[in-house]
């Protein structure tokens, strides 16, 4: 299966941006990745939805992009979501210990509905 | 926007600018030969997560499983295991200090070598590559998910300390390993070989915050630059083996500059506290153990 390199696209809504992933998130999704950031956190988003409905690769450099991520939101006090990873993933994402401080849910009308069900709650704020 | 292609913006198209994302199309599903048994130790109950039937995706045999604590299945002779068993790991986010992500690499021109020979000769003979004093015991089974290896390190002013390290990721051009609570810092170190522009390129790329205040006094009281070291030996020894020689060129960005005071805590677990202890204490155990062998007769 050639690799897909990563796509990136946020559609901003009024309270949170979405961000939509498309691909592989490895060490060369770097660029692609802080770029939609960027812009997810420049209307002033409370909270950043990652989509990962459509990643079918991460590899452990592609985690550690994400704990960037993290890291940013924390600094400026935004909440980062993910949803739609797969089991495998959410494994992952346990593993490494990123659902400590990220809500994981299972796809994005969950993720946005006034009652949001989590499949893991972070410990940490 | 849309971003791809090294980040560089561009508008949507028409048709996307106001879609709905697709959904459940997650899981590029299993290779051939690649299945591997994933024990999870939820927390919860087992959600279907993007709606799609859980396929393995063609990295789950390259990724360790969820453990709840280390286990040390092997101990090598002249190994001190202390400070791993039933440790968790923690990930940068679980650390104290600032958080820095801080890139070595090498360029490994004039051969023809590739990532994937690069990466195996590094597993192979990773121990070897270390600086004097450090010592490495890693698992029979060499560096695979989920192994854990043992290591016996030698801090600024002779301060020994007994850790050890989890795999967590390894294919065949990388592998990762993430530190246990105590170690002196949280999170995770990825070894790797790239391809590029006619380069090859090998790097340990480390994202890190000290685990506690004492190591991040440590640290920036010279444990930083001790760090530095250490990697760019590891990285210059790594070329030597392919008969390189060539400088280490090294860049860090702080990541986070915050304190995680919360995590201060983590203190209890430091490592060279308690392997300090554990040393200071060992003529006390000696002579306890005399006692009980001479009840014993």
């Amino acid at each position: 299966m050639p690799a897909r390199n990563l796509e990136a696209q946020v559609r901003h809504q009024p309270r949170v941006a979405i961000v939509d992933l498309h691909g592989e998130i490895n060490a060369f999704a770097e660029d692609v990745l802080n770029a939609a950031y960027a812009d997810a956190e420049s209307r002033r988003a409370e909270e950043i939805l990652l989509n990962f409905s459509d990643v079918d690769y991460i590899n452990s450099t592609g985690i550690a992009l994400i704990v960037s991520l993290l890291a940013r939101a924390r600094k400026s006090k935004r909440r980062l979501l993910a949803c739609g990873l797969s089991q495998h993933y959410v494994e992952i994402f346990q593993i490494t210990r990123l659902v400590d401080f990220m809500s994981v849910f299972p796809d994005e009308s969950s993720a946005l509905s006034e009652n949001p069900k989590s499949i893991i709650t972070p410990r940490e704020k | 926007m849309l971003y791809q292609d090294g980040g560089q913006p561009r508008p949507y198209p028409a048709t996307i600018r106001n879609r709905t994302p697709v959904q459940g199309t997650g899981g590029a599903g299993p290779r051939p030969g690649i299945q591997k048994e994933i024990k999870t130790a939820m927390s919860t109950s087992p959600v279907p997560t993007n709606g799609q039937p859980d396929e393995q995706p063609r990295d789950a045999a390259f990724w360790s499983s969820y453990t709840t604590g280390l286990k040390v299945s092997n101990v090598p002779s002249g190994a001190l295991n202390l400070n791993v068993e039933g440790k968790l790991v923690n990930g940068p986010l679980q650390g104290f200090g600032r958080m820095w992500q801080k890139t070595y690499s090498i360029t490994l021109n004039g051969t023809s070598l590739t990532a994937k020979e690069v990466i195996k000769t590094w597993k192979e003979r990773f121990p070897e590559f270390w600086p004097k004093g450090n010592r490495f015991f890693g698992p029979l089974t060499g560096i695979a998910p989920g192994e854990v290896a043992l290591l016996n390190l030698t801090l600024t002013g002779g301060i020994k300390l007994s850790t050890g390290v989890l795999v967590l990721y390894a294919d065949e051009e990388s592998f990762t390993l993430m530190t246990p609570q105590g170690h002196i810092f949280a999170g995770w170190i990825t070894f790797s070989a790239l391809e590029e522009n006619g380069s090859l390129v090998a790097q340990a790329q480390v994202l890190m915050r000290a685990s506690d205040p004492i190591y991040e006094l440590g640290f920036r009281l010279g444990m930083y630059k001790e760090e530095d070291k250490f990697w760019q030996h590891t990285l210059k020894s790594l070329a030597s083996s392919f008969g390189i020689d060539v400088p280490v060129e090294m860049q860090a960005i702080c990541v986070d500059p915050r304190m995680q005071w919360s995590h201060a805590k983590n203190v209890w677990h430091n490592a060279a506290m308690r392997t300090t202890i554990y040393t200071i204490s060992t003529p006390l155990r000696w002579i306890r153990g005399r006692g009980r062998k001479r009840n014993q007769q």
